[in-house]
């Protein structure tokens, strides 16, 4: 049971469907998980159904509907079990985009803590990556110049501000510092959605150059 | 106004039946093309409706999304599953994420994800969470039209335009924290509530 969840303004845009892709991938991890978040986006969607029903029709001719129904002969409706799997436990769009096991992926070591593997989305705009911590390992305190959004996946980690375990989501701002670390009991899973990879570039650099980070101060 | 709390709670368990939701079932058993046309000529227009309001795609774009919702909309009618959904909601969402794609197709996004991979999927609801459901779509259906202006026009420009809380900031000229806050009233008078428990 998750004790972090996305803000209700993030789960409107991701109801009305105007969330980035790599947010949407990441906010939609966790509302598989989570039902009360299920239950919101639900409730939203049906705001975004009714306002639809309200929309002022705009004619559509028949010339449309025959071109439609001579396509038909070539869509045969699919058959569909309506049956749903129970989550898996590595999320079916993190399988996807892994294209494998975490095993399989590609990890740059970042200290002696700490390792990412980015996952192509294909957002312009954001980036999306998969973080290990290992268990009690610290990650140096850092700002962001744009917003981070964070889902745990395995593991736990702490920061100044609380503990966050499996399922937290958490959403922070470029004015947010923290230093989070890891758990004592286990390695620790995240993913992770930032902003403009050329903000993350230059807060990358900060912090993996602590020295020149001192020698700035 | 009282029309639904009216309803006797005994059927809760049977799938709510509309027409739309007749239509889908006569597609899906029996490939039923008079049915088809039915909810074409209820629904194309709204569809068209909706793909013009993002204002940036072109009339022969907003066609093509017509007939590329349509199409999914047979070919995945036994997908549809009237307890879950009402079919207009149903129909929204498909239309609701062949426009996201449509976008980043437009854009040259090249990605292995469609907005449906990352859309919820819908759950089986047990009796009470069904009841629950039919009538948090009642009311919010009932009140959306009791909006406010300032609200109903912020929500029209974030669902049916299809931007983001800042898109909207920024073309109406006001503070990103009006955008939310109205977002939020509108949520609050449409009963659409969070439940969460506070932190710890
Ligand atoms: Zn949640």
């Amino acid at each position: 049971m998750s004790k972090y969840h996305p803000e209700q303004d993030l789960l409107t845009e991701y109801a009305a469907g105007t969330l980035p892709l790599a947010q949407s991938a990441c906010v939609s991890i966790h509302v598989e998980r989570c039902g009360q978040c299920r239950r919101q986006v639900r409730q939203l969607t049906e705001l975004g159904a009714s306002l639809f029903e309200h929309l002022e029709p705009v004619a559509v001719g028949d010339a449309q509907l025959n071109a439609v129904l001579a396509r038909l002969d070539e869509e045969t409706p699919l058959a569909y079990d309506n049956s749903r799997a129970a989550p898996e436990s590595t999320p079916a769009i993190l399988q996807r985009l892994m294209r494998g096991d975490f095993s399989d992926l590609t990890w740059k070591n970042i200290g002696s803590s700490l390792r990412i593997s980015y996952l192509q989305t294909g957002d312009p705009r954001h980036e999306l990556a998969l973080y290990h911590i290992r268990a009690g390992g610290r990650i140096p305190n850092h700002t962001h110049r744009g917003n981070e959004m964070t889902l745990v996946l395995q593991g736990g980690f702490s920061d100044a501000d609380g503990n966050y375990h499996e399922g937290d989501f958490l959403f922070r701002g470029p004015e947010d510092a923290h230093a989070p670390t890891a758990l004592q009991s286990e390695d620790c899973i995240c993913l992770a959605v930032l902003d403009a990879p050329l903000k993350f570039t230059d807060w990358r650099f900060r912090w993996m150059n602590p020295f020149l980070k001192l020698r700035a101060v | 106004m009282l029309r639904v709390a009216d309803k006797p709670e005994s059927g809760v368990s049977e799938a709510r039946t509309d027409e739309w939701s007749e239509c889908l079932g006569l597609i899906a058993k029996n490939q039923d093309r008079a049915a088809f046309t039915r909810l074409f000529r209820h629904f194309a227009p709204l569809m068209k409706a909706y793909a013009l309001s993002g204002s940036t795609l072109s009339a022969n774009h907003a066609d093509e999304l017509v007939q590329e919702v349509m199409l999914k909309v047979w070919q995945k009618a036994g997908a549809f599953d009237a307890r879950k959904a009402a079919a207009s909601t149903w129909i929204y969402t498909i239309a609701r994420n062949c426009r996201t794609d449509l976008y980043r197709r437009l854009q040259k996004f090249d990605t292995p994800l469609s907005a449906e991979d990352v859309s919820p999927e819908q759950e089986d609801p047990d009796a009470f969470s069904l009841l629950q459901q039919q009538r948090n779509r009642d009311k919010i259906r009932e009140l959306v039209n009791t909006l406010p202006t300032e609200q109903a026009q912020i929500l029209a420009k974030v669902y049916m335009e299809g931007k983001s809380h800042s898109e909207v900031a920024g073309e109406m000229d006001i503070p990103l924290g009006t955008v939310k806050s109205r977002v939020r009233l509108a949520l609050q008078k449409l009963a659409i509530q969070i439940e969460r428990k506070p932190h710890e």
